[in-house]
């Protein structure tokens, strides 16, 4: 078997006593740093490498180091979501959802055994799949060109309606002011700003994280000062922390579903771990329908989108390994690593340099078990943060909100941009407009306008060229489903209610 | 807070191997992962193993405006600053040559040195029915609406003008018409390319390597004065007959009133990575050609560089 | 009676039109571009007025607000956070976060000898961590001389 052989090849490069080390090190401190909001896997990586340098480490120990990292910042990013309400990173952002109100019942404990398992699920399943399928599925990005780019965007945006809200004209306005604030900046098609009133900071836009962090982190610590923690998951009466076996199984084809959601959705240049999670989620609250109880703090709601995440962060790999193009912010920073080791990602890669793609799918493989063998004993420690008295932990969640986010430009403007999302996030969660499609309006708002417009220009603006393709019918068909499929299917379930009423 | 007292206990190893606090700093003006990242940290990386600093040189990272914020930040806040490096490129000039910096002009900084350059490339498809530049310019001539080009900067950026600059030359006047796409990045528009959404791909060679070596796709011209040592089978546009030359030099400016020793003591220092073993070999693993300017005779170049880009610019009705 | 969610949806309603017209003043180029810059903008615009509309005329619940002296609290946060990313480059990192962390600590728990504790506390804590841990360029203090 050549994969075996492969395989083999690849752990006698990284499974050494210095490896194995480092990978726990990694997963740690990754662990640690998707925790912290502000701080998510692309930036924990970055701020990582130059170590990597001073320490004088080899391609392969590098490799271990930053891949243990990557993994255990896609892990870290779901303890904030589910303990204080606060994403650690886009990718965690829907685990807030079902995460938090698990939290507050006082089950955070369960609710992050359940997510360590998916994130182990979902990661392991993705390994798979890029150790079997990467030269493949490298083919599948030629099939995706602006119509198609812009269909799959559109999918997205059409099931926001079922979010959270039960007012669809909030959630709408909330996916407007994400897009409206997508569209400030540079725009790629005439290389003319938008919106930018002449400022240079905005010239590249608004970055997500600055709007996560305010919109989640700050305008927490806003709630809590107004209510002194009513209501919050801080100082709920815990649960003891055991393995809740019973939520595992019965999230068990949640957690498959959602790694296939979540990988096909990484291995898309472009798309990556934030619209995993995001489809991966919503696929399985439709499956579940109105009954399955997504949005109150259900099991299922927690696992489909953590496993969707991190496969999407080892689908994220496939593109850029083979092609070079970096699917996400934190491939992007492993692909400037790479390069920095004089090791080119392309076409070529996987029979040029089988020692490294091997050895990186090895030490992917440790990663993961060192994190599930880490992460499962460590929520003890986790449900801890919750037995902090507050008037410690907002103030400290606060100050690591702003040296995460003064970490990424250095400027004072991007802090203030954060306090004003603090002061719209908190105005918001009073007036029950959701957040969560304003995040995703920016996350994806410029993607989408400008797969639309590359459209038009490439068919000369006939607009027939955006279903042009099967991929793209497919995906017309999906989001308009998604669109309606939610007012029917909510049409149809209240009849029985009103006969036995 | 258990988390963070056993994460200190861990710093207190890591930091004892990492060494004093790091005294010299490049500012990598972009996210990492781009070229600029890269040559923060290849440079930084060297100038250290070459013991020309004594600490790891700290990259910084600061995205936004295309460069501009980095550039304001140097001349506003750390003008005296001589331990400071930027890494730079011709996007910093042909955004400087644009105004796209909010005002702020070239003479602003002093632009130190090139050690590297990325040759301009434009390909097509492995299964594309144009074999030369001759064949390419004739389509558009005859329908423009025929070829689309994909590349990794915004409209009227370095990748656009690549193409405008080789169809100005044909004679072709007609600029509006000629499609253009820009993309996030080389390789998203070899894909695009490959995949047959677009016709060609406006690039640098260090972005089509992989691809060219995969067979995948084909580069019709290099827009070099010589054919460049490792790809002797990709023509020049010059001897198709088409004057365009245009590379993506990777070199650094630093801070406008440093003193002179400090600004000759980082030329030297740069000319001394760019004759490493190390540099070389960064180089031919990301497809960059040999192009070392130090100094005084850089800042020179880079004056005319930005001057006639500034010109094209004008004429072809990118800026006002 | 003024209702939150009518309130709301004025303000939506005017913020997208403001929109709106920063959306005409556009530059456009010299490219051929069949949906220009102005058109999404402008969709976006218009359906948040539409969205913004609906509130005016189909309010939700109500929502709570807190008493004027919480409110005052909550006000006095906002500005000491916009002090303190404005302080926090020209006089280093430990002064500035001490004393935010203590005047956010003391808003939420008025006792003014823990508030300080936490404020020094968080300060060298959260320093030593992104400083040795993380490897963030920090600086502690304000630097006494340029260059």
């Amino acid at each position: 078997m050549e994969l075996l052989s492969n395989l083999a090849l690849g752990f006698s490069i990284a499974l050494s006593p210095t490896t194995l080390f480092l990978a726990v090190i990694g997963c740690f401190l990754g662990t640690i740093i998707g925790s912290l909001p502000g701080l998510g896997p692309s930036n924990g990586v970055a701020i990582l490498i130059p170590l990597t340098f001073s320490l004088g480490f080899d391609a392969t120990a590098a490799l271990v180091l930053m891949t243990s990292v990557y993994y255990g910042a896609m892990y870290g990013g779901r303890i904030s979501s589910i303990l204080l309400n606060i994403p650690g990173d886009e990718p965690a952002l829907m685990t807030t959802l079902d995460g938090y109100p698990m939290a507050k019942q006082g089950r955070a404990g369960d609710a992050l055994v359940l997510s360590g398992v998916a994130s182990f699920v979902g990661a392991f399943l993705a390994t798979i799949g890029l150790m079997l399928l990467a030269p493949v599925l490298a083919q599948v990005a030629y099939l995706f060109g602006p119509a198609e780019y812009f269909a799959l965007y559109l999918l997205a945006f059409s099931t926001l309606g079922g979010i959270a809200s039960n007012n669809q004209a909030k959630a709408a306005l909330a996916s407007c002011i994400g897009l409206a604030i997508a569209m400030i900046g540079l725009d790629n098609n005439t290389g003319m700003p938008r919106f930018t009133f002449g400022n240079l900071h905005l010239m590249d836009g608004v970055d997500f994280l600055v709007a996560i962090v305010g919109l989640f982190a700050v305008a927490e610590v806003f709630i809590f000062i107004e209510s002194h923690g009513k209501g919050s998951s801080i100082g709920v009466k815990l649960e003891k922390v055991r393995i809740p076996f019973r939520d595992i199984k019965n999230s068990f084809w949640t957690m498959i579903r959602a790694s296939g959601v979540g990988f096909v959705a990484g291995v898309l240049p472009g798309a990556g771990a934030s619209l995993g999670s995001f489809l991966a989620y919503m696929s399985e609250k439709s499956l579940a329908g109105p009954k399955g109880g997504f949005g109150t703090g259900v099991p299922r709601g927690v696992a489909a989108p953590e496993a969707g995440n991190n496969a999407a962060a080892g689908g994220a790999l496939v593109p850029m390994l083979t092609l070079g193009v970096p699917g996400s912010g934190t491939t992007a920073v492993l692909l400037a690593l790479l390069m920095t080791l004089n090791i080119t990602p392309g076409p070529t890669l996987f029979t040029d340099r089988p020692d490294v793609v091997w050895g990186l799918i090895a030490s992917l493989l440790i990663a993961n078990f060192v994190l599930l063998a880490m992460n499962v004993p460590m929520v003890k420690v986790f449900v801890r943060v919750l037995s902090v008295p507050p008037a410690i932990l907002l103030p400290g969640v606060t100050m690591i909100s702003f040296v995460g986010i003064y970490s990424l430009t250095g400027s004072y403007f991007d802090l203030l941009l954060m306090v004003g999302f603090g002061v719209i996030g908190y105005v918001f969660r009073k007036l029950d407009v959701p957040t969560v499609p304003i995040i995703l309006g920016i996350l994806l708002g410029k993607h989408m306008e400008d797969a639309l417009r590359r459209a038009m220009v490439l068919s000369d603006g006939d607009a027939s060229y955006l279903f042009s393709s099967g991929i793209a019918i497919t995906l017309w068909i999906a989001a308009v489903l998604g669109f309606f499929a939610p007012i029917f299917v909510r049409r149809y379930l209240r009849k029985p209610a009103a006969v036995s009423d | 807070m258990n988390i963070s007292i056993r994460a200190l206990g861990l710093s207190a190893f890591l930091t004892l191997s990492a060494g004093a606090v790091s005294a010299a700093e490049c500012i990598a003006p972009a996210n990492p992962g781009g070229g600029w990242d890269f040559t923060c940290r290849q440079i930084g990386k060297i100038l250290y193993t070459l013991g020309e600093v004594d600490s790891p040189v700290q990259v910084t990272n600061m995205a936004g405006g295309g460069g501009g914020l980095a550039f304001g930040h140097v001349v506003n806040e750390r003008n005296t600053d001589e331990d400071l490096i930027v890494a730079a490129s011709s996007a910093t000039a042909t955004r400087l040559a644009q105004n796209a910096f909010g005002g702020l002009t070239a003479d602003q900084v002093r632009f130190v040195g090139a050690i590297g350059a990325d040759p301009g490339v434009i390909v097509v498809a492995d299964d594309s029915p144009y074999q030369s530049l001759n064949e390419l310019v004739d389509a558009i001539k005859a329908d423009p609406g025929s070829v689309a080009f994909a590349g990794g900067s915004a409209a009227g950026g370095f990748d656009h003008l690549k193409v405008l600059q080789v169809l100005k030359e044909a004679g072709f006047d007609d600029i509006r018409k000629i499609k253009y796409i820009g993309v996030d990045g080389g390789a998203d528009a070899i894909t695009q390319t490959v995949g047959g959404f677009t016709q060609a791909m406006t690039g640098d060679m260090s972005e089509i390597v992989g691809f060219l070596k995969a067979g995948e796709v084909r580069a019709l011209a290099v827009l070099t004065q010589d054919r460049v040592p490792g790809f002797e089978d990709v023509p020049t546009a010059k001897e198709q007959g088409f004057d365009v030359v245009a590379v993506n030099w990777r070199g650094l400016y630093v801070p406008k009133d440093i003193s002179d020793e400090a600004f000759n003591a980082w030329a030297d220092k740069l000319l001394n990575v760019a004759n490493s073993s190390e540099w070389k070999a960064a180089m031919e693993a990301n497809g960059l050609a040999p192009f070392t300017m130090v100094g005084d005779q850089f800042q020179n170049w880079v004056n005319t560089v930005v001057a006639s880009v500034e010109a094209l610019s004008r004429e072809i009705g990118v800026i006002q | 009676m003024l209702h939150s969610d009518r309130v709301f949806g004025l303000v939506v309603i005017l913020v997208a039109l403001a929109y709106i017209a920063s959306a005409l003043q556009i530059q456009t180029s010299f490219m051929s571009d069949p949906v220009g810059s102005k058109t999404f903008p402008m969709l976006v615009g218009a359906v948040a007025a539409i969205c913004g509309g609906t509130m005016v005329f189909r309010p939700g619940e109500d929502a709570h607000w807190p008493a004027l002296r919480t409110l005052l609290s909550l006000v006095l946060s906002v500005i000491v956070m916009v002090v303190y990313a404005y302080s926090l480059k020209p006089l280093g990192f430990l002064i500035p976060t001490a004393v935010t962390a203590a005047i956010l600590s003391y808003q939420i728990s008025p006792r003014p000898v823990f508030a300080i504790l936490t404020g020094v506390g968080l300060s060298v804590g959260l320093f030593l961590l992104f400083k040795y841990a993380l490897d963030l360029g920090l600086v502690p203090f304000p630097k006494m001389s340029a260059g």
